[in-house]
């Protein structure tokens, strides 16, 4: 990977490269301080518009959307007391309470701080273990590759938010529509009824965008009409000195920890990670008594463990092909509509790309500070815009650029009915992060599955007696697939 | 009744009937392949059996506990919203992409609670019409033009 080091830095350095990293930044923070649009979102919106491009310049405009969202979250949580995204809902604890007392361009550079030093090392985190990881999945074939798919299936028990049976039901769901189409080795037609558009199956960009965001656009109509948030006195980031920072650098690097460690495993997310870190910080820091009044060390436990996440989100994602939450599997979509397959692979085949990446994803972070900076000044206004402009705009954006990704007005009709029956599932507490993993993995489980079956004569209890590392990965499949559940159950006995 | 007859229990009754029709399909065709393993059914059949289980299971918790559901503020405006929404993607492939549009955001502007004329009609024309400037005249992506002109 270090020889296509050069050659990623040219693409970098390229004014495609330069214009990708700054304004998917830039619309990122922008996205990610609206409240209600969210990182997921953010990122769906923006994929279509990445199929003109080259595959690096691509990956590199959505990461920088991701990460750009992340932080900017954390701008209306502590201006407007919203987090633009759930992972800042932490942030909004004490930033508000310091935008209050006046002083939200301070609580803003500590967020700002704190986002771009979590979000670096994840960075460093992202270079040193994905390769790693990588070499050493290098060594599966399809049996094991059918084990680990299972391992990465069991985040959709992680990520089903409120019932893990509908999470696994939505997640069963999405393997389906994965199957719709071609069969992967016949290659003859299941479940298309006749109908030729069904070929080649549904446009997972199509199902993505309409689960996510066309049906954030109902679920916003069919909720009373939010008022504007009163917007506090804000009159640009102030950063916070070296001295300021006196007692509170050891909260910064276990957040930061914390951030990396939640992100590599699958389906956690950095909402949880801030969770987990406001709470550890609340425990442990120095000043834990001002928690939740306004206490600088309460808004980097957050940030600094939310922006730490999405490198430690990636390892898994670049590695293994394997997406811990949503954003990831969206990021795994878009590797494949620009011919990539995801995996262990993905490292050794294509270096270059995963060097541009890997660099690309370091420089995102460090443009957080000054874009930031001047960005806040920008987004606070921003914030006051209505919904109803916003949503109106997200339908005509996603109609955009859903006619992009093929020209086909049958991906319009796809989108709209997934709009539709993700809505109608949303409001049921049916998660849709599970049926954009079933779907992103969908394919590659059938396909390992019926490989494995045919090495080992239809013996399925073979995959696992004749092959350690698979019989490890089931395991740990099994583990984390029941833990949850034992532990819900637990706490329902308690209850 | 209330209890057998909600918006939960019908939405996880579709959802049971759909896997339970869909798996009945996969008997009703035919393939080349011999062996069980390798017949393209083989793998939906093991995911339809896991969502009807997986189906029937939320059901019975829908059943057995009562949940709240987070009510509709307004009936008019999501069906407003979403009937103009289908509509929309369904015609844009036709009546090309600035027109609907257009129509669409006149449609969705109000029944979103935006009263003031001015700003819906300059919202209406200004962002799809920015967009096919944008992508038929600057970027030449062109975007689908109705049946009147081929500017728009």
């Amino acid at each position: 990977m270090l020889s296509a080091l050069p050659e990623a830095i040219g693409i970098l350095l390229s004014v495609e490269g330069i214009l990708v990293l700054v304004l998917g930044t830039v619309l990122g923070i922008i996205l990610g301080a609206m409240p209600g649009i969210g990182s997921t979102v953010a990122v769906a919106i923006v994929l279509p518009f990445t199929l003109t491009m080259g595959q690096a310049p691509a990956i590199l405009l959505l990461l920088a959307v991701y990460a750009g969202s992340v932080y900017g979250g954390s701008i209306s949580a502590i201006l407007i007391n919203t987090p633009g995204t759930p992972q800042s809902a932490a942030t909004c604890l004490d930033g508000y309470p310091m935008a209050q007392r006046g002083e939200a361009g301070i609580a803003l550079g500590w967020a700002t701080v704190a986002s771009v030093v979590g979000g670096l090392v994840s960075a460093i985190v992202l270079i040193f273990a994905a390769p790693q990881l990588a070499a050493f999945a290098l060594q599966f074939g399809p049996i094991e590759t059918f084990a680990l798919i299972l391992l990465g299936m069991t985040c959709i028990v992680s990520v089903s938010t409120g019932s893990v049976v509908k999470g696994l039901m939505a997640g069963m769901i999405g393997i389906f529509l994965s199957t719709v189409g071609g069969d992967p080795i016949l290659g003859e037609m299941r479940f298309t009824f006749g109908n030729w558009q069904l070929f080649a199956g549904f446009n997972l960009l199509a199902v993505v965008i309409g689960v996510f965001a066309l049906s954030e656009v109902f679920i916003r109509a069919s909720a009373p009409i939010s008022r504007v948030s009163d917007l506090v006195a804000f009159n640009g980031i102030v950063l916070p000195s070296w001295q300021m920072w006196k007692g509170r650098l050891r909260n910064l690097t276990k957040s930061v920890a914390i951030g990396n460690v939640i992100g590599v495993l699958p389906g956690t997310g950095a909402a949880t990670a801030a969770f987990i870190s406001y709470a550890e910080g609340r425990r442990s820091s120095p000043n834990r008594d001002g928690f939740g009044k306004g206490e600088p060390d309460g808004i980097v436990s957050s940030e600094a463990a939310n922006n730490a996440v999405t490198g430690g989100a990636l390892v898994p994602t670049m590695a293994l092909g394997i997406p811990g939450d949503a954003i990831t599997a969206v990021m795994l979509a878009t590797l494949t509509l620009h011919g990539i397959t995801p995996g262990p692979k993905l490292v050794e085949d294509n270096p270059t790309l995963i060097a541009s990446i890997f660099a690309g994803f370091f420089i995102i972070n460090l443009l957080l500070l000054p874009l930031g900076m001047m960005l806040s000044r920008v987004a606070a206004p921003i914030l006051r815009v209505r919904e109803a402009f916003m949503m109106t705009a997200i339908v005509i954006l996603c109609a955009v650029g859903i006619y992009f990704v093929r020209g086909n007005p049958f991906d319009l009709l796809i989108m709209g009915g997934a709009g539709f029956v993700g809505f109608l599932l949303r409001r049921q507490g049916v998660p849709m992060a599970p049926l954009v993993i079933g779907m992103v993995l969908g394919p590659t489980l059938e396909l390992t599955l019926r490989q494995g079956l045919i090495l080992t004569d239809g013996n399925f209890l073979a995959f696992f007696t004749d092959h350690p590392i698979a019989m490890v990965l089931a395991i740990a499949a099994l583990l984390a697939l029941s833990l949850p559940l034992w532990r819900g159950l637990l706490t329902r006995r308690a209850a | 009744m209330q209890r057998f007859a909600n918006e939960r229990v019908i939405v996880q009754m579709v959802l049971l009937i759909v896997a339970v029709a869909l798996y009945a399909s996969t008997f009703q065709q035919s393939f080349s392949a011999s062996d069980v393993a390798q017949s393209p059914m083989f793998f939906p059949r093991i995911i339809l059996t896991l969502w009807i289980g997986l189906a029937i299971i939320a059901l019975i918790q829908t059943l057995r506990v009562q949940q709240t559901q987070t009510p509709i503020a307004s009936w008019a405006r999501i069906g407003v919203v979403i009937v103009a929404a289908l509509i929309y993607t369904n015609v844009i492939g036709a009546e090309g992409f600035f027109l609907p549009s257009v129509i669409f955001a006149l449609i969705c502007l109000p029944a979103f609670g935006i009263r003031n004329p001015f700003m819906i009609v300059l919202f209406a024309v200004l962002v799809p019409g920015a967009l096919v400037f944008l992508f038929n005249h600057t970027l030449g992506m062109p975007l689908p033009t109705s049946r009147f002109t081929y500017l728009f």
